[in-house]
């Protein structure tokens, strides 16, 4: 192995400044926040608070969307390598930034109830969760990304603590914490692999290294596979990828409700994203370089097909039997992650030979539509459920049609689309992971491996409609429980049927969101590895 | 995104102004002031009305083709396939989308007045908004996709209109046979589109796909094929032999309903179907004969047993039905003369029946409202005094019908059977099935006139009877209900010699459509034949005004005098036969709906074997479940302890496989 000659790790991560400048102004108002908590701040200050500094992050997002470039003339800009800058501006952060800053107005909404107890410090979590999510799609470097990761965990356990009124909700903080830490462990041990083995941090020179030293007869060096396959593990954790799932149905279950539904969706982005990012599927500068991980190459893609399969079928074959609600929705969410995985599995795929599409695209829609149905779901029951009323088991939706015909109807769209019925925003996402599955050639390594997930995905997609029509039909055809008592706050019920509309929307008329993901996730051009570096 | 003011423009307005009203219809049920659903509904549809209409005038003249068109974005793309939001204006879509737009606006205004007060009024109106938004994106739409969303569309409010009196249990089973039965024929065009598009270049829109397929033509027996398909479509919604029998039954919705749905404009539907697609017909004589003998067969069938029906509205039903086999009679003659007389007829007739049609049906409505909802014709008669409006105005409708001479009918049927004459005297293959036809055309309007007459005269002469549901006011219906009935009548009367035979404004528009210059086109280079262009024919106009006159004049015999009925001795089970319906129903029942059923309970006892089967199945995922929910302990050791052992077993195989 050669450590490649980096240019200065700290000149390029002045240089890049520029590029982050929306994350900045999300955690200056999380900072601004913060003070506020001194001076014990009320609910409705914090709210606009954060309010205000999403807008004004998304203000400064869209009219300097790449950033300030560094000036030419510049002793930095000489040596300036955007391939090599810690900060990678390039393939699918803006969408990513957008998803982020979308989250994050959703989730203030969303927090509403919950952020009773401490809301300036709430909000102010919130806050910098969206600018770590945001960072983990454009994190070009080992110690960006991890940082960036980081800063999606941290301010999550405080979010899990803050409003956890009863033991068990105490208990479940706990029990993230831990797990969350350790998997972080896991994730630095292979990061350590990766660096030992090329001598560097910057991501686009690892994967340069690693797809240089793969031979011709395509075997990977075997610390590259096991440091892969321990950053396959660590960022498991964090899109409940099976075995490492194991916090989220305790963890659902007890914490509160608004900070759940983040939990389900914030993490998949961040660990999906990184996943893409480490084996070099969502950058511009990568795709010259042929794939690290590629199925031509390494086990990896092996190890992802098992991941992918034990997920989908252990999340439903659970959800089956569950009948307390926020753990099927974590076992939904497990089994969700089961069919993203497949979409990177198929970016892994060799590409350029009769790949009609990167896989990644397909990931992207996914998480978008999974995120409008998971976030829509949480906020019904967030908006149903209060101390009298607890909505804890499927049974205490029955008759939801009748006493909360909004909120029903908006978590019938939720559950169609999670089960993936046509005109929903989870069809057109399970059509296109399925189909790009479907579609992958099968004279590579992994022969029809690819085909073969697809039909247990599909069984899956079918299992997994048991239970959510188990859910409708107690919301529809069953009386209430206890007299119906009103929603408790409007602006979750706002976000339900915001989030139910864009699923209709988008399941009626997919282009505009596709073309985002086509244009985030283009399909690799190949080009023959004729690898130039750029040396001091 | 075309300018708002051009001609497609305009028309994009007219399209999406009904699906606004039927927005504001809703929301005025919404919003607890439902007696003001009506509204939007008129006023959107009359401004819809106005500008196709404006459109159609300022369009009119000219010689140059006629043909805009415009993409309003992307629908969706899945892999190579791009499905835009694509719309085609031509003399074809402008006549239709006018016609629809125009009647509907009247059929609003006496809707208005004929449902006042009943429960579902917001809903109403909501509904036949959307109806005829979606009719209108039928018409202009440039792209099989958006067409069958369309088609579909108009199919969903025909279902929620017959079955507008949901609590009566015939109303809710004829809405789901409307429903079922026209999507037998559905089954059939969706397949159709599907090969179209194999042969098509992969192309989605229609003038693409059909300029592909005209240019490089499939072998005979696929385009055929292809064409049969599509005409399966049309023989669902357009209530053709053997797929009719759900219109009688659709009657079940309130009359104005039926006037426009199921008499001027979605039966029609299937009619616009071909001659959209007339260019691929004209590649394929033999789909086109195909399609002249169901045509035939279902104009004389429905003839048959309309005439010894008793109910008013069954009576029209089955009289659409067999105007509508007219319609197909005229459209197939396209293989043997040129198809732009064929359409042309076809279309002309449509036009013209939508008029005299939707006046049957509205005046049939009104007598319906005097008589407190009673439509038997037993029961009531001799009503010309007590309701001189309605009476004047059906006699009007009735005389076009039955093709009196002069009248709207009488010019349009009469292109239709000149038509057939000169297929049947022509030189193509096919032409003693088409003279055949012929004949049975001339027997049929001879039997449109007669039962025409006889439910006029039935309804409207003889001694005065009024049935006890009236109770004691009848009376003529409100001058919001007669005015559409008068404005109707003088379509009926004139607008069919104003718009052809006088200033054969009509034909010339349409041909302008470039459909029917490719249809031309793919004629002549399919048969060889010279393109000839419509030429009254006076023979063919003398029998066909015998023959009406004739009819009207048997019925005045028999019926002048009003019920009862009188019939010949012999002629009794002819009758019969036909007040049975020829016994079509139960035939269908022992050769589809026995079999079936009896298929049906045979599958029942196996499903009970595969049920079981299947709960052991589904048992597997919940023992499975079962099995693996212990590993959920809640112990944060346990769990620490399973994440190292899975990354342990991971990383143990990547490391020994790799060693190998």
């Amino acid at each position: 192995m050669i450590p490649l000659t980096l240019p200065n790790f700290t000149d390029h991560l002045k240089a890049s400044i520029g590029y982050v400048l929306p994350e900045v102004t999300l955690v200056a108002a999380a900072c601004l926040l913060f003070l506020l908590a001194c001076v014990r701040g009320g609910r409705a200050v914090s709210f606009v608070i954060a309010l205000l500094g999403v807008a004004s992050a998304g203000t400064v997002a869209w009219f300097v969307p790449e950033g300030v470039v560094p000036r030419a003339g510049e002793a930095a800009a000489n040596a300036f390598n955007p391939a090599f800058a810690p900060i990678d501006p390039t393939g699918a952060a803006s969408f990513i930034r957008w998803m982020a800053l979308v989250a994050a107005a959703v989730y203030v909404f969303l927090g509403w109830t919950d952020c009773k107890t401490a809301p300036p410090e709430y909000y102010a979590c919130w806050l910098v969760v969206a600018a770590g999510l945001s960072l983990v799609g454009r994190s070009n470097d080992l110690v960006t990304l991890f940082l960036s990761l980081e800063m999606v965990s941290i301010p999550t356990y405080v979010l899990l603590y803050l409003p956890a009124v009863g033991k068990t909700g105490q208990e479940s903080a706990m029990k993230y914490f831990m797990l969350s830490v350790l998997s972080s462990a896991v994730l630095l041990f292979g990061f350590s692999y990766l660096y030992g083995i090329t001598g560097s941090t910057n991501l686009h020179a690892i994967i340069a290294a690693l797809t240089r030293t793969g031979t011709t007869d395509g075997s990977q060096p075997l610390l590259a596979v096991v440091g892969g396959v321990m950053v396959l593990g660590g960022l498991g954790f964090r899109v409940a990828a099976v075995p490492f799932h194991f916090y989220a149905p305790d963890v659902y279950e007890a914490g509160p409700t608004g900070v759940v539904g983040q939990l389900a969706f914030v993490p998949k982005v961040a660990g999906f994203v990184a996943l893409a990012r480490l084996f070099g599927l969502l950058s511009a500068h990568t795709p010259q370089l042929g794939l690290p991980f590629g199925v031509e190459n390494s086990l990896l893609p092996l190890s992802m097909w098992v991941i992918a399969v034990i997920t989908m079928s252990f999340g439903n074959l659970l959800a089956i039997i569950q009948d307390n609600l926020k753990r099927l929705m974590a076992y939904s969410g497990i089994a969700h992650t089961g069919y993203m995985l497949i979409g990177v599995l198929v970016a892994s795929a060799t590409p350029g030979e009769g790949v009609a599409r990167s896989g990644m695209d397909a990931v992207l829609f996914y998480l978008a539509a999974y995120g409008l149905m998971t976030v829509g779901v949480f906020a019904v029951i967030s908006h149903v459920e209060n101390p009298d009323r607890p909505v804890e088991s499927v049974d205490d939706l029955a008759g939801l049609g009748r006493t909360h015909p909004w909120a029903a109807a908006a978590m019938a769209v939720f559950l169609f689309s999670l089960i993936g019925l046509p005109l929903t925003a989870g069809f057109v996402g399970k059509f296109n992971l399925f189909v790009a599955a479907f579609e992958v050639p099968t004279d590579t390594k992994m022969r029809n491996m690819y085909q073969i997930l697809t039909v247990v995905a599909v069984v899956n997609a079918a299992i997994s409609a048991v239970y959510y029509l188990r859910a409708l039909g107690v919301m529809f055809l069953r009386a209430p429980l206890k007299p119906a008592t009103p929603g408790r706050g409007l602006p979750q019920l706002a976000v339900a049927v915001v989030c139910a509309l864009a699923t209709v929307v988008f399941g009626c008329w997919p282009q505009p969101l596709l073309a985002l993901t086509s244009k985030a996730a283009p399909v690799p051009t190949p080009a023959p590895i004729a690898y130039v570096t750029s040396t001091k | 995104m075309p300018d708002p003011l051009s001609p497609i423009g305009l028309s994009l307005i007219a399209v999406t102004l009904p699906l606004l009203g039927s927005v504001l219809s809703a929301l005025c049920g919404a919003a607890r002031l439902p007696r003001l659903a009506h509204m939007p509904a008129v006023l959107t549809f009359a401004a819809a009305g106005v500008i196709s209409g404006y459109v159609l005038f300022t369009l009119a003249g000219g010689k140059d083709p006629l043909s805009y068109k415009a993409e309003l974005g992307t629908w969706f793309t899945v892999g190579d396939m791009k499905v835009p939001v694509a719309f085609h204006l031509d003399s074809l879509s402008l006549i239709m989308l006018s016609t629809v737009t125009f009647i509907a606006t009247f059929i609003a205004v006496f809707s208005a007045s004929y449902m006042k007060g009943d429960d579902g009024f917001a809903r109403y109106f909501a509904v036949m908004g959307l109806f005829v938004f979606a009719m209108c994106l039928l018409v202009t739409s440039n792209n099989f996709f958006l067409l069958v969303a369309g088609w579909e569309g108009v199919g969903l409010c025909s279902y929620l209109l017959v079955g507008y009196y949901y609590t009566k249990p015939s109303a809710a089973a004829a809405a789901r046979k409307a429903f079922l039965v026209t999507r037998l024929g559905d089954v059939g065009m969706i397949l159709g589109i599907f090969w179209l598009w194999k042969f098509g270049g992969y192309h989605s829109n229609i003038d693409q796909l059909v300029d592909h397929i005209t240019h490089q033509p499939p072998a005979a027996d696929q385009i055929t094929l292809c064409c049969l398909l599509l005409f399966c479509g049309a023989v669902g919604k357009s209530a053709q032999l053997p797929l009719y029998v759900w219109l009688p039954d659709a009657m079940e919705g309130p009359t104005p309903v039926s006037a426009l749905i199921h008499a001027a404009t979605m039966v029609t539907a299937g009619v616009y179907l071909l001659a959209r697609t007339a260019p691929l017909f004209a590649l394929s004589p033999t789909a086109q004969i195909v399609v002249t003998i169901v045509g035939g067969l279902t104009a004389l069938l429905a003839a048959f047993i309309a005439l010894a029906q008793y109910d008013l509205k069954r009576v029209l039903a089955y009289s659409t039905v067999s105007q509508l086999g007219f319609m197909f009679m005229g459209l197939g003659c396209g293989g043997a003369i040129a198809p732009n007389i064929a359409v042309t007829a076809a279309i002309f007739h449509l036009f013209t029946h939508a008029f005299f049609k939707a006046l049957l049906f509205l005046g049939s409505g009104s007598v319906m409202h005097a008589m407190g909802n009673v439509i038997d014709m037993r029961k009531f008669g001799g009503l010309r005094k007590l309701m001189p409006v309605t009476h004047a105005t059906f006699l009007i409708g009735s005389l076009a019908l039955a093709g009196f001479p002069l009248l709207s009918g009488f010019w349009s049927k009469d292109q239709i059977l000149t038509a057939l004459h000169d297929a049947g005297t022509g030189r193509s293959v096919f032409h003693g099935y088409y003279y055949t036809v012929y004949l049975v055309a001339c027997l049929t309007a001879l039997m449109t006139a007669f039962y025409t007459f006889r439910a006029y005269f039935l309804t409207f002469w003889g001694e005065e009877r009024v049935p006890h549901e009236a109770h004691g006011h009848a009376h003529e219906s409100s001058p919001a209900m007669t005015i559409p009935l008068v404005i109707l009548a003088v379509g009926a009367l004139a607008i069919g010699a104003v718009v052809d035979p006088l200033t054969h404004w009509f034909g010339h528009f349409l041909e302008r459509s470039p459909v029917l210059h490719h249809a031309d086109e793919a004629f002549h280079k399919t048969t060889n034949m010279s393109v000839g262009h419509h030429a009254f024919n006076v023979t063919v106009a003398a029998i066909s005004s015998v023959l009406s006159l004739a009819g009207i004049g048997i019925a005045a015999m028999l019926y002048r005098k009003g019920g009862p009925e009188k019939v010949p001795t012999v002629l009794k089970p002819v009758f019969a036969l036909s007040q049975n319906k020829a016994y079509v129903d139960e035939v269908y029942g022992a050769t589809v709906v026995l079999p079936a059923e009896t298929a049906a309970s045979g599958s029942g006892q196996f499903d009970g074997f595969l049920d079981a089967l299947a709960r052991l199945i589904s048992f597997i995922p919940r023992f499975l479940g079962a099995v693996l929910r212990p590993l959920q302990n809640g112990l944060v050791q346990f769990y620490a302890l399973g994440m190292v052992l899975g990354l342990a077993v991971f990383l143990t195989v990547v490391v020994l496989r790799s060693g190998r």
